[in-house]
């Protein structure tokens, strides 16, 4: 127990980085994704397919291998390289936010296509703007379809951060591994574990509540 | 002069005509009830008039104003400001369902319109007790029959003060026991002398309630007359063939 106290400042300070990128990529992914979603229906064909390549690449590949292309890749380009070299942090909050906007595009498309045509009709018919249909009708509905996925993926993020361990973003995976090979114990992964539970119980709980508000039957 | 003109409207979707060579006028206060086997036409007719579909040819021009000529059409604007003129009922109601009663009331004209506040409200409330629904205001549309869910759609409609209302089939996805309670509605509106356009199977409304009724098949308005002249003197076969058959 005195070792359990002991360690968790060092994981809190891990949970903080974890809580830091996830707090940074959903909010950005999310509206990212959204915005691929209205490109993959743009009737310009050019944007049409950049936005379908971008989703195929990006679901395609490794999470880990995007991470690292972000990390070591960059800097290696030709002419521009040397100037994007990214912290850790930075090509962490960075990579994720492109995959995972990736796959709330994919989400996204599936609530759009959920929504009955007759919404868009009559919004017409009544002389509502395009704009004004996107954001007072469709959106609205799209985000109740959608959230049960979304609280899915936000999940998976808080789990996926543990990757960023692989470039030595002091997360907390990177402290607990660090715990363990210094300390030749195993308390630390169930620490760990318990605090990513902890974490996930609260992103459940939110989604749950959001679920709820979105309600409207 | 005709509330509504239309003069050789032709719609293809692909290869498939679908109306072919349509003419027809609409006066004030008219009633006009399209009747015809599905297919016809009927549907893509109203939908051509507000503008969710865009004509291959022909043109409509509804109280003097262009909608389009020989298949070109007006601006964005003036189109928008058209449609506006008009509401439309749809088959399946449409109502937004993330929204309550009163709010799918006050959404469009507060909008479009820039409405608000105890006008917009007293409007709507008003509208919903037209259609016996004023104690539904704070409800949401999953909540309602399709009758009521129907009477609430024509509600929104009226918000608009439209000068025409389109109706493409109201009664068709309703329970056979809810479609008296939104006719019922339609005949108050007749008698207001609403100037409407009814897509229907209802036989028995266009004959009571239509001033005028259009027989539409493979594309085209095949006779049009007052409802007695159609339902006990058509002229075409094809016109008596249907009728025995709707009354079948």
């Amino acid at each position: 127990m005195d070792y359990i106290v002991r360690i968790i400042p060092a994981l809190l300070r891990g949970a903080g980085v974890t809580l830091a990128l996830f707090a940074l990529v959903l909010p950005l992914s999310l509206p990212l994704g959204f915005l691929v979603t209205l490109c993959t229906t743009c009737r310009f064909k050019p944007v049409k397919w950049l936005a379908e390549a971008y989703i195929f690449v990006l679901r395609g590949t490794p999470l880990m291998l995007q991470l690292f292309f972000f990390y070591y890749g960059l800097p290696f380009l030709p002419g521009i390289g040397p100037y994007l070299r990214l912290s850790s942090f930075a090509a962490s909050a960075l990579s994720f936010t492109l995959n995972y906007a990736a796959y709330f595009a994919e989400i996204f498309r599936g609530g759009l296509l959920s929504i009955d045509r007759g919404q868009y009709e009559v919004s017409h018919v009544l002389g509502l703007t395009p704009f004004q249909t996107m954001t007072r009708i469709i959106i609205p509905q799209m985000i109740r379809v959608t959230l049960p996925s979304v609280g899915n993926e936000a999940i998976t993020l808080v789990k996926d951060t543990a990757l960023v361990a692989s470039i030595a973003l002091p997360e907390l995976l990177h402290y607990t591994q660090g715990l363990v090979t210094r300390d030749f114990t195993t308390t630390p992964f169930l620490v760990a574990a318990f605090i990513y539970l902890l974490i996930t119980f609260v992103v459940t709980l939110l989604f749950k509540f959001a679920e709820r508000k979105a309600n409207y039957e | 002069m005709a509330m509504i003109e239309v003069k050789n409207l032709r719609k293809r979707f692909g290869d498939m005509e679908v109306l072919r060579d349509v003419s027809f006028a609409v006066e004030k206060g008219d009633v006009v009830a399209v009747i015809g086997s599905s297919g016809s036409g009927k549907s893509t007719l109203l939908r051509c008039l507000i503008g969710l579909e865009q004509v291959s040819g022909g043109s409509i021009r509804i109280d003097g104003s262009d909608l389009c000529r020989d298949g070109v059409y007006v601006s964005a604007a003036e189109r928008k400001a058209i449609i506006l003129r008009m509401g439309m009922v749809f088959q399946h109601f449409n109502l937004y369902p993330h929204l309550s009663v009163l709010k799918n009331l006050e959404i469009a004209p507060h909008l479009v319109k820039g409405r608000k506040g105890p006008e917009l409200r007293a409007q709507a409330m008003e509208l919903l007790k037209k259609v016996g629904l004023a104690d539904r205001a704070g409800e949401m549309p999953g909540r309602l029959s399709g009758g009521q869910k129907q009477r609430v759609a024509i509600a929104r409609a009226l918000m608009m003060n439209p000068e025409i209302l389109l109706f493409d089939e109201p009664t068709s996805a309703l329970d056979p026991e809810l479609t008296g309670e939104v006719l019922e509605v339609m005949r108050d509106l007749a008698r207001e002398r609403m100037t409407m356009i009814v897509v229907t199977h209802e036989m028995g409304f266009a004959r009571d309630v239509a001033s005028r009724v259009a027989f539409m098949d493979d594309g085209r308005i095949l006779e049009e007359g007052a409802p007695e002249e159609i339902f006990t003197r058509p002229k075409e076969e094809r016109t008596r063939a249907f009728l025995s058959r709707a009354k079948a």
